[in-house]
């Protein structure tokens, strides 16, 4: 019992025998440090917010709030121009409603399987598998949904009325394929986390494995599911690559997603890309379109949170 | 300790049990023969022989790590969850081998429900705890009535029947035990396993427990571990002991020591072992 410390230590009862010992400096440190890396991510996302604001306003003073909100008809680069948004919204719309269809029921089959039914191993291989797929470029996804999947449906379409060239339906159905990791590893991994007695309490009660995963376990990890179904349609409404590959770059006002359609990302990509002028309108329309994805997936998220606090069931 | 032979923990009185000794005859429920479980390769339970009668309380204690719980999930097959697990030897419900080949384990957990040692209510209303067995049954009467006659049969109505939407999670301990007891009774099962149901809870919840219990073993076969020797003095009529045993090469074994009367068992036992353990002189 002769350890450092303790031969250093005042003896109990000799005057300031209880004041710290150890220099306060390292927790200051320390502490200074951990606040930076949590505020650079916070003042990146007020600071885009702020670099949007001026060229959005000096666009408002030309173009009226009411015709870019309500107008059906989008060609801000013509002569003359046509500031209505709403092709690129319906054209987000329907893409991102394909991805979900694809990727909710997918992805979320995929974390029941592999919480619930699959054995220790086939989790070890499957999970590690779902998350390099995450990691595909999405460039890559773009050209297989233009020169593997069009061409395919083109070839079997049942009807006469083939998609086209550039259509929303194969933009939309890998863009599905590619976001089941997400929604499959974060909806696993809330659900892995529900205890093991509220599972065993439900097979004590007769339940099958089926009815203790959706009755138990699903609803006690809602809030991971949610947050894991918002991730992914944030990364469907956020996608560039394959819709501006796959969709086409032309504005379409339509919910017919076998023709060809530009989402906002795709227009801000082609128009980013193209050399408009800094402090024209057509440059001042990028952020004014920019602005509204950053407020449409922002209402999601708060509108999403709010679910989750009403359903829930939590349980600790 | 100089405790006499016979005495509890502590030199109190000999735990008295509950009942007259002297049993009706008592149909047989379940007739274990043979019964080793393993998990992985360690044989954590070796050949263990008892016969359990119906509508009484049959109590199991022993030392922890003993293979009391391991028992008592064969009886209803919950060790099927545990990966790695094996059961070898014969587990007989009223004659049918349970681990049968057209033994349906969903069917075995119908009749024979189970108590867990934590109360674990799903983070779901009072009402859809107890609603949760019957509507996984496919049960097509009347829910309410149900959910109240059930609660009352667990005397937990007066104490929930104006929050049954609220949480279960909001309940003390010991009514989130009862309420994890009469979601048991509320499939209708014949049997109810218990493993240690009121290790988590202070001595008056325990008493509501036990009073339940007693209540309840007029309908129904109850099965229960125990780590509190007075407790199964208490409630049962039958005691088996378990402790765990070093074979020739080595091994720790769980094994059935005795099995008895409860009177006979705390008052006079026939082995050894027991009679240390019950006086508290295990090592
Ligand atoms: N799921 C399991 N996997 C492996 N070994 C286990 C498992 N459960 C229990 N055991 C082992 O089996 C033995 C008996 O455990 P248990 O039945 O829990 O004893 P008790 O309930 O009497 O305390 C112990 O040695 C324990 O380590
Ligand atoms: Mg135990």
């Amino acid at each position: 019992m002769t350890s450092r410390t303790l031969r250093r230590r005042a003896a109990a009862g000799t005057p300031g025998f209880l004041k710290r010992s150890q220099p306060r400096w390292t927790e200051r440190v320390v502490k200074v440090l951990l606040v930076a890396a949590a505020l650079v991510s916070v003042l990146t996302t007020v600071g885009i917010v702020v670099a949007l604001i001026p060229p959005v306003v000096e666009f408002f003073g030309k173009v009226d709030l009411g015709e870019f909100i309500t107008g059906t008809d989008w060609s801000p680069l013509f002569e003359p121009p046509h500031f209505g948004v709403l092709p690129l919204v319906t054209a987000t719309l329907v893409v991102t409603v394909i991805a979900l269809l694809v990727a909710v029921p997918l992805g979320l089959g995929a974390a029941v399987y592999l919480s619930e039914y699959a054995g220790h191993r086939v989790r070890g291989t499957f999970k590690p598998v779902l998350e390099v797929l995450a990691g595909i470029p999405t460039v890559v996804y773009g050209f297989f949904a233009l020169k593997a999947i069009t061409p395919f449906l083109q070839r079997f379409w049942p009807g006469d009325d083939p998609p086209e060239v550039f259509n929303a339906l194969s933009a939309g159905f890998v863009m599905g394929i590619m976001i089941i990791p997400t929604i499959a590893s974060l909806a696993e991994d809330s659900m892995a986390a529900v205890p093991r007695s509220l599972r065993d309490g439900a097979y004590a009660l007769g339940s099958s494995r089926m009815q203790v995963s959706t009755r138990v376990v699903f609803p006690a990890a809602l809030s991971g599911i949610v947050a894991a179904v918002v991730l992914g349609v944030s990364r469907a409404i956020g996608e560039t690559m394959i819709v501006a590959i796959a969709a086409g770059g032309r504005p379409n006002l339509t919910f017919d997603p076998l023709e060809g359609m530009q989402t906002m990302t795709a227009f801000i990509a082609a128009a980013g890309i193209g050399d408009l002028p800094t402090g024209s309108t057509g440059y001042q329309t990028i952020f004014a379109v920019g602005l509204l994805l950053f407020a449409i997936t922002l209402v999601m998220n708060l509108i999403s949170i709010r679910l989750v606090r009403r359903y829930r069931e939590v349980y600790e | 300790m100089t405790t006499p032979p016979g005495h509890g923990p502590g030199g109190t009185r000999p735990p008295q049990p509950a009942r007259s000794v002297t049993l009706p005859p008592s149909e047989t429920v379940f007739e274990v023969g043979g019964l080793s479980v393993f998990y992985g390769d360690h044989e954590a339970v070796r050949d263990v022989n008892m016969n359990i009668g119906a509508r009484q309380i049959t109590a199991m204690i022993g030392p922890s790590g003993c293979g009391k719980s391991t028992v008592l999930r064969c009886f209803n097959r919950m060790n099927d969850l545990l990966p790695g697990a094996r059961v070898a030897g014969k587990v007989r419900y009223h004659n049918e081998d349970l681990y049968g080949r057209e033994v349906d384990p969903i069917e075995v957990r119908r009749r024979i429900g189970m108590v867990f040692q934590k109360p674990n209510p799903f983070p779901k209303s009072i009402y859809d705890n107890i609603a949760y067995g019957p509507r996984v049954g496919g049960f097509k009467g009347n829910l309410d009535d149900l959910v109240e006659e059930t609660l009352t049969h667990a005397a937990l109505w007066d104490e929930v029947k104006d929050k049954l939407r609220t949480s279960a999670l909001a309940l003390s301990g010991g009514q989130q035990q009862r309420l994890c007891i009469a979601r048991t009774i509320a499939v209708e099962p014949e049997v109810i396993l218990m493993d240690e149901p009121c290790s988590s809870l202070d001595p008056i919840a325990t008493a509501k427990i036990e009073d339940l219990m007693e209540h309840l073993a007029q309908e129904f076969t109850i099965i229960v571990v125990t780590h509190n020797m007075q407790q199964a003095a208490r409630v049962s009529e039958q005691t088996a002991f378990f402790s765990s045993e070093i074979d020739g090469s080595g091994v720790r074994h769980g094994r059935l020591i005795e099995f008895d009367e409860t009177g006979t068992l705390f008052s006079n036992p026939s082995d050894q072992r027991t009679e240390d353990y019950i006086s508290g002189r295990f090592g």
